[in-house]
């Protein structure tokens, strides 16, 4: 449905430096799928976003959305867009401000108040709807901007960091949202430095950093595989010098808390095991970093050295 | 907060459509509600002001004048009434003539400007412009209620000063009023299409089209031809002379505003088409 073919955008700063925003990009987004895309700030998340929407047109290579040009499907049918930046007048209020979009986003004209009303209720701005926009709060906005974006039935979704400025109940509202918009003909794109959320949402996340994909990672096949060499955090029920003495080169993080690195899954199994026949009290175990976290990490070079990390 | 956490939030759902198209028609409220607040009323309030600095004194003089002819030079004259009459003639005539130029070039510089940029400056083309809706269209359609908002508020104007002075409002005046607002509108809107900095660009071509015109325009060079590059700004004094003193209008000098206007308003519309919406 999405296809990115070797697209490249290249930018001249004011003076007169070229920047390579994206370079020699190319993936293929299948109906059905839920795709994540992460990467460090200036990866070119936003610029491959306004590409495809066909706010910026592509130095090089070519871009379709259902055999079209970005400008000419979004012209069309439209996509459900929520920007990084909620940018909507400050002086219109909540409930004009839907039925404007709606409007736009040609919805009939006797559709428009219950879907506006139902977008209010969906996304809890009831008690907001008479407000101006300027007076909402960063998490309200931030909900505003997702009800404009769900007013239509798009098959398109392109949700740029969509949980930012949310509290931790409305990011788990935001992710039933987003489970209920799945649809088999319907393409979901959610950009979003919460690698948690995209582990949670999505069926594959592509890696971009300097402008370039680093990787593509299948979730779900992800969430199966054991990195080897993996930091893996050992809790024990008191400090205890047991497992230093176990594994060699173990690291005291916090009181009971160790950090052990550069084993195999078969290594840590057989190290659990003297632990606790040694008599130590294992309270849990588990990776330093989510499974896309590693990928992440590897995939934009972040290294570990002396306990601190650094990128690049 | 209306929800709890049991019951997740239900997106209603509607069957897709083949092709999905903005009701822009049905915009045009919002679009020309937009104008009037944020727009005409500035230009109405200016207006007003503009028009009791010219014209109070002048009512204030006119008044004087009455209360000193004596009943004699009245009756010889018609009586009040006709000399009254000839005296409003005498000031609207005058007061049209120093407050039109003016305020059809502040009405299309509030009207047209950030008309297109700002929508880009400040980031609100993201949303807009997701929607199944072509650029060109959104601000060809505003461009139209703008004018027609334009000439909305010419009409309030007039009937105020039609209530306090007298009768001002003519097709005449309409027609010249329009025209002369099509070319400044025309070029501020495919100013705003293009650039920034679009009031200020306005301003600039304004003021650089009559200094190039009133400075070159008798010259015979075949570079003089080059000044027909800019619009013929330093004649619009003509057109609303013609208005004020109730002769023919130039209507080769209007149809040259008009089509100066239309055009940049073409231009307008080819940038946008052509042009990226992101700024980078």
């Amino acid at each position: 449905m999405i296809v990115f073919d070797q697209v490249g955008k290249r930018y001249r700063s004011w003076q007169g430096r070229e920047v390579r925003a994206l370079e020699d990009f190319s993936l293929e987004i299948a109906p059905g799928e839920v795709f994540g895309l992460a990467g460090p700030n200036g990866a070119g998340k936003s610029t491959l976003i306004s590409l495809l929407l066909g706010f910026l047109g592509p130095s090089t290579g070519m871009l379709q959305i259902d055999g079209l040009a970005p400008r000419r499907y979004v012209e069309r049918h439209g996509v459900s867009y929520l920007s990084e930046l909620v940018n909507i007048p400050p002086a219109w209020r909540v409930t004009s401000a839907l039925r404007r979009y709606a409007i736009l986003a040609g919805l009939p004209s006797h559709e428009v108040h219950a879907r506006v009303e139902s977008m209010l209720e969906t996304l809890g701005l009831e008690e907001h709807r008479s407000k101006r926009v300027r007076q909402l709060s960063k998490g309200n906005l931030q909900r505003l901007g997702l009800a404009q974006a769900l007013l239509g039935e798009e098959r398109v979704i392109v949700l740029d960091e969509p949980t930012h400025g949310l509290d931790p109940v409305w990011t788990q509202r935001f992710r039933d949202v987003v489970d209920q918009l799945r649809r088999p003909d319907r393409v979901i794109l959610i950009a979003s430095h919460n690698l948690d959320e995209l582990a949670r949402l999505a069926d594959r996340v592509a890696i971009i950093d300097r402008g370039r994909l680093q990787r593509v990672v299948d979730v779900r096949a992800n969430e199966r595989t054991v990195t080897e060499g993996a930091p893996y955090r050992i809790v024990v029920a008191s400090s205890d010098t047991r497992v230093g003495d176990v594994f060699p080169g173990a690291r005291e993080v916090a009181s009971g808390e160790f950090e052990v690195r550069a084993l195999s899954l078969a290594d840590i199994n057989a190290g659990l095991v003297r632990l606790m026949q040694s008599g130590a009290l294992v309270r849990a175990v588990y990776p330093v970093h989510s499974p896309l976290e590693q990928q992440f990490r590897e995939a934009v070079g972040v290294q570990v050295s002396a306990g601190r990390e650094e990128s690049r | 907060m209306s929800r709890t956490m049991s019951t997740p939030p239900q997106v209603a759902r509607t069957e897709p459509s083949a092709r999905t198209t903005a009701r822009l028609g049905g915009y045009a409220l919002w679009q020309l509600r937009d104008y009037l607040m944020d727009r005409g009323a500035p230009t109405m309030v200016v207006g007003a002001l503009f028009g009791y600095m010219v014209s109070g004194p002048m009512m204030g003089a006119m008044k004087m004048r009455l209360e000193r002819l004596s009943p004699t030079a009245l009756a010889q004259m018609g009586g009040y009434e006709t000399v009254r009459a000839s005296m409003v003639t005498e000031l609207t005539s005058t007061a049209l003539e120093l407050l039109l130029g003016t305020l059809v070039f502040l009405g299309a510089l509030f009207a047209m400007n950030g008309i297109v940029a700002n929508d880009r400056k400040l980031g609100y083309y993201r949303f807009l412009f997701s929607k199944p809706l072509a650029p060109e269209r959104y601000y060809g359609q505003a461009f139209a209620l703008h004018w027609a908002g334009f000439l909305g508020t010419i009409t309030i104007l007039g009937l105020v000063y039609q209530a306090l002075v007298g009768p001002v409002l003519t097709t005449r005046l309409y027609a010249a009023v329009a025209l002369v607002y099509l070319c400044y509108a025309g070029i501020a809107f495919a100013l705003s299409a293009a650039a920034r900095w679009d009031w200020l660009s306005l301003v600039a071509v304004t003021v650089a089209s009559n200094y190039l015109w009133s400075s070159f325009g008798e010259t015979r060079s075949a570079l003089a031809g080059l000044l027909y590059l800019f619009p013929p700004i330093h004649r619009t004094g003509e057109v609303f002379s013609a208005v004020s003193k109730g002769t023919t209008l130039p209507w080769s000098l209007l149809a040259w505003f008009a089509a100066y206007g239309a055009a940049s308003f073409v231009i307008g519309l080819v940038v946008l088409r052509v042009r990226r919406l992101a700024i980078v």
